[in-house]
């Protein structure tokens, strides 16, 4: 009788910190760039809860130039996970025809950034109108 | 012997489709006003960039999150990014063999839960 001794391709502990599984690494990690700043959000709601004055100190440390550079952090994680969100999303969803046409992944994928950009766009702009009128 | 050739009446459903339902879901709303979301809370209402100086002081702030839409917003955003996030870090680590699969969900899903959780009840305990 002989013995089965089937192939098994190594795969090192550390796969996910090279290539070519980096990028997919990178792009996971952006969902905890999102969740952190859900966090952030959450800071804000408990101290709101406790009142006006731990409320101020939130306020302060928003303004101070570390909350600043972790929202610049937050908002370059955010912006990558708006990137490869639009890439994903068409290889997620089943071919679109419209008018027996078939629409390449890369239009959805530029459509997505698009909207995107117009959303956030005029979320700034409607809290911009909201200010200079109140 | 197993029970090939019956028909499995009662067959175990799986929860993922929920958890990928919420991580969709809070992928979606990130994507489109994430980045608006950050430069505004992380920047121009904190520094009153083009802003009033009072726009985000508690009394605005309460007010707002005391109105029921207010406080759905504030729901959906915060707890839809924190399942957003758990799911992600859930099938990383589950890829990366970090641990028993049964553990990182509670790492994950299970401080997804309780964190919404904590915002619902804090949404409740700030008055309507």
């Amino acid at each position: 009788m002989s013995e089965r001794r089937p192939y098994r391709r190594a795969q090192p502990r550390d796969w996910w910190a090279h290539k070519p599984y980096l990028g997919y690494t990178v792009r996971e990690l952006s969902g905890v760039g999102v969740a952190l700043y859900g966090g952030m959000l959450l800071a804000g709601l408990i101290c709101l809860w406790r009142g006006p004055d731990v409320f101020d100190a939130y306020r302060r440390f928003l303004a101070s130039p570390l909350s600043l550079l972790i929202h610049v952090v937050l908002l370059a994680a955010m912006l990558w996970h708006v990137v490869t969100w639009f890439q994903t999303m068409p290889k997620t969803m089943p071919k679109l025809i419209v008018g027996g046409r078939h629409i390449p992944q890369k239009h959805l994928t530029t459509a997505g950034w698009v909207l995107a950009f117009i959303c956030s766009a005029a979320m700034i702009a409607t809290v911009l109108a909201v200010g200079a009128l109140s | 012997m197993t029970q090939s050739g019956m028909i499995h009446t009662n067959p175990k459903r799986s929860l993922a489709p929920i958890f990928w339902l919420l991580f969709g879901a809070g992928g979606m709303v990130s994507a489109l006003f994430g980045p608006a979301l950050i430069v505004l809370t992380g920047g121009m209402l904190p520094h009153g960039w083009g802003l009033p100086a009072n726009f985000a002081d508690y009394a605005h702030v309460l007010g707002f999150v005391r109105n029921p839409i207010g406080k759905l917003v504030v729901l959906a955003v915060i707890a839809l990014f924190f399942w957003h996030g758990a799911e992600r870090v859930f099938l990383t680590l589950k890829d990366m063999r970090a641990g028993p699969p049964p553990i990182l969900r509670v790492a994950t899903y299970g401080v997804a839960a309780l964190l919404t959780l904590v915002t619902l009840a804090l949404l409740l305990a700030v008055g309507f």
